[in-house]
């Protein structure tokens, strides 16, 4: 199966992706290659706006019909902004993981992680594993 | 020592056509092919087809065979005629069920009970042991491994049959069985199923020969829609009908009062467990598998604890979202006293407790493919 992996975006290994929205603000959301593993996401339990966390911690959690699945800051920082459409409409995730389907957006407490990321290519080799 | 689990016999097929796989109990069974939504929907308004080769089967022959039944399971098997079959439990004398399952009374006299997945061999000795104790001229064979069992299941599933199989099956009634041939093949063929519609099942063997029967039945079925099913869309097609899956409802120890199966119990006659269940009637204190319908969203899960103003009440055997109402839905065992329809319970989820109502099964009614085209 072809995967979607936009050039532009970072990557982390636990399949989340992060994209620069600009100098201290990320947008992070779920790969299409998670949102095809999971199928049929009914359940989204986003965090509070204000919410800190350090890189690695459980942010949200996702569920589709068959299981439950903790989403970890792929950066530390401060949550500004959360998908309150996907309390509504959890399936976008599956149908526009990289745009509707974006989860929070972090305001970053340390820029430098974000070097620490997979890019495209190194995020397509995991996959290929 | 390694265990490696079961493949069914369709597994290559099941490949080509491009599923996801889940272990199940040992065996190793297709979750989905497409997505559960999609698969689960395609069953309420046209056919699905399941391979549920997991199952088990069991032959009961003899000429004491339905006296075996009858001790053994919440049924007279006396009252079950030729070419019918019965859903019925096997208890432990203290009451509790070892597994529920069918028997089909076939037309040469002989049994044909479908146990759960991964029970086939508890159930047999279990019948065997019986039929030694009480001096039965009755055996039971487990022959699991000589079958493989395909469902067809929704309102366009008769449709589909008719087109194949050599019986009538337009008379066939809920719970009838019968020798059959489809496109040839020898099978037994049962109006029964495990998803609240209209829907037949077929044991066949050798197993080789269930490769053709699924082929049949994809291609003549393209004109009702048919698809294959998982396993993931089987479990919440069920559970919208509120029927018991064994690993979950059955956990630790269950009675047929509590997993709300007494309207399966024949009092008229002597069964393994009567006394206990008598007992346990008279008494009235246990829980019983009730339904929750959520209020608020959230997805409720086995073993989730469901409350009342913070006091522990119950807990979950089965939830999921239903495709159909697109809300949350439990089977969860609760105290009798808070369990009255209409009763708001808390479900903890996490670290939050969301709202859900006690309702009276099914969640789904039978009504609801046609209210919803």
């Amino acid at each position: 199966m072809s995967e979607n992996i936009p050039e532009d975006l970072k990557y982390t290994d636990t399949h989340e992706w992060v994209k620069m929205k600009n100098e201290k603000t990320v947008v992070v959301g779920i790969t299409d290659h998670a949102q095809k593993e999971l199928t049929d996401i009914v359940f989204v339990e986003l965090p509070p706006v204000g919410k800190e966390f350090k890189k690695g911690e459980e942010m949200c959690i996702v569920e589709s019909i068959k299981s439950v699945s903790e989403i970890y800051a792929p950066v530390s920082g401060k949550i500004v902004a959360v998908n309150k459409e996907l309390e509504d409409s959890p399936e976008k995730i599956n149908s526009s993981p990289y745009s509707e389907g974006w989860l929070v957006e972090i305001e970053l407490s340390n820029r430098d992680e974000i070097n620490s990321l997979l890019d495209a290519e190194s995020y397509k080799k995991l996959l290929s594993k | 020592m390694i265990f490696l689990p079961l493949r069914s016999p369709l597994h290559e097929i099941h490949v080509e056509l491009g599923a996801k796989f889940t272990i199940f109990a040992g065996h190793e069974m297709p979750l989905q092919y497409t997505s559960i939504r999609d698969e689960h929907l395609n069953v309420r308004k046209n056919v699905g087809l399941f391979d549920v080769s997991h199952m088990g089967n069991v032959i009961i022959e003899g000429k004491d065979a339905a006296r075996l039944l009858s001790l053994a399971t919440l049924e007279d098997a006396n009252r079950i005629e030729k070419n019918k079959g019965q859903y019925t439990a096997i208890l432990r004398e203290d009451g509790t069920i070892i597994d529920d399952t069918i028997f089909l009374h076939l037309p040469d006299e002989k049994y044909a009970l479908v146990p759960n997945a991964g029970r086939s061999e508890v159930v047999t000795n279990w019948l065997n042991d019986v039929a030694e104790k009480n001096n039965l001229d009755a055996k039971a064979e487990d022959v699991s491994r000589e079958y493989v069992i395909l469902a067809i299941q929704g309102p366009k599933s008769r449709d589909l049959l008719r087109k194949i199989i050599d019986i009538d099956i337009e008379n066939m009634p809920l719970f009838g069985c019968d020798y059959a041939k489809v496109n040839g093949v020898d099978c037994i063929a049962s109006r029964t199923g495990y998803t609240g519609e209209l829907g037949f099942e077929l044991q066949i063997t050798p197993p080789e020969n269930s490769k053709k029967v699924f082929y049949d039945i994809l291609n003549v079925g393209k004109e009702f829609n048919v698809k294959p099913i998982g396993l993931g869309a089987r479990d919440t097609l069920r559970l919208e009908k509120c029927f018991l899956l064994a690993g979950n409802e059955f956990e630790g120890g269950r009675t047929p009062l509590e997993a709300g199966l007494s309207w399966l119990i024949n009092w008229d006659h002597d069964f393994i467990g009567k006394n206990a269940l008598l007992r346990q009637k008279q008494d009235g204190k246990y829980e019983r598998l009730t339904c929750l319908e959520c209020i608020d969203k959230g997805i409720p899960r086995h073993s989730y604890m469901v409350e009342k103003n913070g006091k522990i009440v119950g807990k979950v055997s089965s939830g999921n979202i239903s495709p159909c109402l697109n809300k949350g839905i439990a089977l969860a065992y609760i105290k009798p006293e808070y369990r009255e329809v209409g009763s708001i319970l808390d479900i903890v989820i996490r670290d939050k407790k969301i709202r859900a109502k006690v309702v009276k099964p099914p969640f789904v009614s039978k009504d609801w493919a046609r209210e919803n085209p």
